[in-house]
């Protein structure tokens, strides 16, 4: 098992970087472009790939530990810079995409996992997949858009801003909170059956909170008359939040009493 | 840009006049926690609790429409008091995040501000409140005169006021009781996380059977004496199924065989039983490097059965009893009106009775799968329909805000 997810994410992280350096080859060389997205996708492929392999072979979806979670994230982070770049034709997104995701495998090829088929009853409910990729969706989007809103910033520190660098951040912050909201209702929702109340402010569950109200307070300041190339800082430094609620959580006091916490490794 | 010639509290009030009000809340909050000795906001039960939020809802709507014009009315519902109301309520959910929510040493700081209940607390109460207010406002202001191209607002806003003034205004009427059960018993006491006296509730449960399924075993190589448990090479938890390997330096172990349910039988060879006696039992070859392979039986034992493990050196292999994949009790509630019903009750799935909701809580956790015992949590909170109304509400606000936001984009590029 352990030597699937090897070769996995090796192939994985070869088809990112030859797709990255055809991609950077390919403004001189056009007939490149299409190698270039299809090894990108292709890398992007053999994770969604070992994902389904994974989960049958679990016979439970791989989203319990944190490594299973990077799984996830290191499928579709790239998939957004691509998104990014048809949409916007913002090109340099997906590097730092794919890089990240093949971080996340680095990590994860560090720490081999500790194979653990089994599932307690409170996480086998209906609600368990929606709630956690709607997460997993969010946090990709946010993370993306804080990345954006960091490459804004070293662009002005340049003097070389522009509002299109600025909209994508928005849209993806915008796109981030509608997935965090759902999330934090669907884990509402959930908890009322799964332990009998919907919210107990567990350190977990606030942590999400302050997590949302974080681009709560962001979405209401892009409104109102903020200067908006000082949001990009903003943007960028939520995502610590975010990472904090993540995996910070399980190392914080608080957490000693927490249902939530992820199982560690 | 803002603009930063103008004075404090000159008209119109922006930023500094919300952070300064904001400040004075939050140590006004503080200091009444503190000369409170820590004792948190008790609010009151239904019915009063639902006048005095439909007094505070009347309020705050009224003083919106009938001053709309007025400046400082403008600057309370206005998005740079509301985001200093959100800082300072994500600010005291971060103490909350930090400082652990039990019980502290009595007299100490934490406990005289509040800080080991920030939840309950007086300066987080009444950021709540201000919020409420504020959102409030702003809200009256998009309601009158209605306008379809407003709803996303109103939906986003009027839910998260619904939902949070419920869940708040509403927690006193949460009950929450845990009972234990015997099997081929019933129970009508019901206990607290407060007090160790049970109270009587208006109905009584008789619990029929209690079941619970495992996991299968796992295999693990400890040290007899200390109780040490090794790793194994490729560090997975190792569940017995025939035919698996398993692998520590220097050992290496197969499973021959596997009996999910077992009883011993004549000469240490198990032979298949039913589900309700039977024990899992595994024959496992075990290969070390300079000895020859040996074949044994073992099995996890269980209250009537000995537990039985394998030596290998100066260590011991053996089997435990998997983790508990599902566990479900089977019911029949009454009450005093002569309701009944009955209901198999199992993790995730609660079952309804008479506004109550019956949840499978647990079991005795020694006894395992032999447990006679199933505890059973029962909870009524009449806000609920409320509180979902609201979060109905935020999804249906999300759903537009997305198609919205889509569209939005396409427009400005
Ligand atoms: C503190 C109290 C709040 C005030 C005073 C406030 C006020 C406002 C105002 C004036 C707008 C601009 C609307 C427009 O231009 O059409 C707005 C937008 C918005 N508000 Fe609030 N709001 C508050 C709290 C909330 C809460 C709790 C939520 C979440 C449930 C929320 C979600 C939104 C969203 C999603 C937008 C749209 C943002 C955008 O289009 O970029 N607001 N709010």
């Amino acid at each position: 098992m352990t030597v699937n997810f090897h070769t996995a994410a090796i192939v994985a992280i070869a088809c990112w970087a030859l797709g990255s350096l055809l991609s950077v080859l390919a403004r001189r060389t056009p007939a490149l472009k299409l190698p270039a997205l299809v090894l990108s996708f292709g890398g992007s492929l053999v994770m969604v790939g070992f994902i389904a392999f994974y989960w049958s072979l679990l016979d439970r979806p791989p989203l319990r530990t944190l490594g299973e979670t990077r799984l996830w994230y290191a499928a579709l982070i790239p998939l957004v810079g691509f998104l990014v770049e048809y949409r916007w034709k913002i090109t340099w997104l997906k590097y730092y995409c794919m890089a990240l995701a093949a971080f996340f495998l680095g990590i994860n090829l560090l720490h081999p996992e500790v194979f653990d088929k089994t599932l307690m009853p409170a996480l086998q409910s209906p609600w368990f997949i929606p709630h956690v990729i709607v997460y997993l969706v969010g946090y990709v989007l946010l993370a993306a858009s804080s990345v954006t809103a960091l490459h804004n910033v070293s662009l002005q520190l340049r003097h070389k801003g522009d509002d299109t660098g600025e909209s994508v951040s928005h849209y993806l912050a915008l796109l981030g909170f509608v997935f965090l909201s759902f999330g934090l209702i669907f884990g509402a929702l959930w908890a009322k059956e799964a332990w009998g109340h919907y919210w107990t402010w567990d350190p977990k569950e606030t942590w999400a909170f302050l997590s949302w109200l974080a681009y709560l307070g962001y979405l209401h300041a892009w409104r109102y008359k903020i200067d908006r190339t000082k949001l990009q800082w903003y943007l960028a430094l939520s995502f610590v939040v975010l990472l904090v609620c993540w995996f910070g959580v399980n190392y914080l006091p608080s957490a000693q009493n927490s249902v939530h916490t992820y199982s560690q490794s | 840009m803002v603009v930063v010639t103008r004075r404090l509290f000159q008209t119109p009030w922006e930023f500094r006049e919300s952070a300064l009000f904001t400040a004075v809340a939050l140590f006004f909050g503080f200091a009444v926690q503190y000369a409170a000795s820590g004792q948190g906001v008790t609010l009151p039960h239904l019915p009063f609790n639902a006048v005095a939020l439909a007094l505070f809802a009347a309020v705050v709507l009224g003083i919106g429409l009938a001053c709309r014009n007025n400046q400082q009315v403008k600057w309370l519902g206005g998005i740079p008091l509301g985001l200093c109301l959100i800082f300072a309520i994500a600010l005291l959910s971060l103490i909350g995040g930090i400082v652990p929510q039990t019980e502290a040493a009595p007299g100490s700081l934490t406990v005289r501000l509040g800080l080991n209940r920030i939840f309950s607390s007086w300066p987080f109460a009444l950021a709540i409140l201000l919020f409420l207010g504020n959102l409030g406002l702003s809200l009256s202001w998009r309601l009158v005169p209605f306008k379809l191209k407003n709803l996303q607002f109103i939906l986003f806003h009027a839910g998260f006021w619904i939902a949070l003034s419920c869940a708040i205004f509403g927690s006193p009427d949460l009950q929450r009781f845990v009972l234990p059960i015997e099997k081929g018993k019933a129970s009508n006491l019901g206990y607290t996380m407060e007090s160790e006296t049970p109270q009587q509730l208006p109905f009584s449960v008789f619990l029929h059977d209690f079941s619970l399924e495992e996991y299968p075993p796992q295999l693990l190589l400890f040290d007899g004496q200390s109780g040490k448990i090794f790793e194994e090479l490729s560090k997975a938890t190792i569940l017995v199924r025939k035919g698996i390997t398993a692998s520590w330096s220097g050992l290496d172990v197969q499973v021959l065989d596997f009996i999910p349910y077992g009883l011993p039988g004549k000469e240490g060879i198990p032979y298949p039983a039913d589900r309700t006696a039977g024990i899992p039992f595994a024959k496992i070859r075990i290969i070390s490097a300079n000895k020859a392979p040996r074949e044994e039986w073992i099995t996890t034992g269980s209250p009537m059965i000995d537990t039985r493990d394998a030596q290998a050196g100066s260590l011991s292999l053996g089997i435990r009893p998997g983790t508990p994949k599902a566990f479900r009790s089977t019911v029949t509630v009454h009450d005093e009106n002569g309701h009944q019903s009955k209901a198999t009750l199992e993790v995730n799935h609660p079952v309804d009775f008479q506004g109550w909701k019956f949840y499978q809580m647990g079991y005795d956790q020694k006894a395992g799968r032999w447990s006679q015992v199933s505890v059973i949590e029962v909870i009524r909170d009449p806000w609920l329909p409320a509180v979902y109304l609201g979060f109905f509400m935020i999804m249906a606000g999300n759903l537009l805000f997305f198609w919205n936001g889509i569209k939005r984009t396409e427009g400005a590029s």
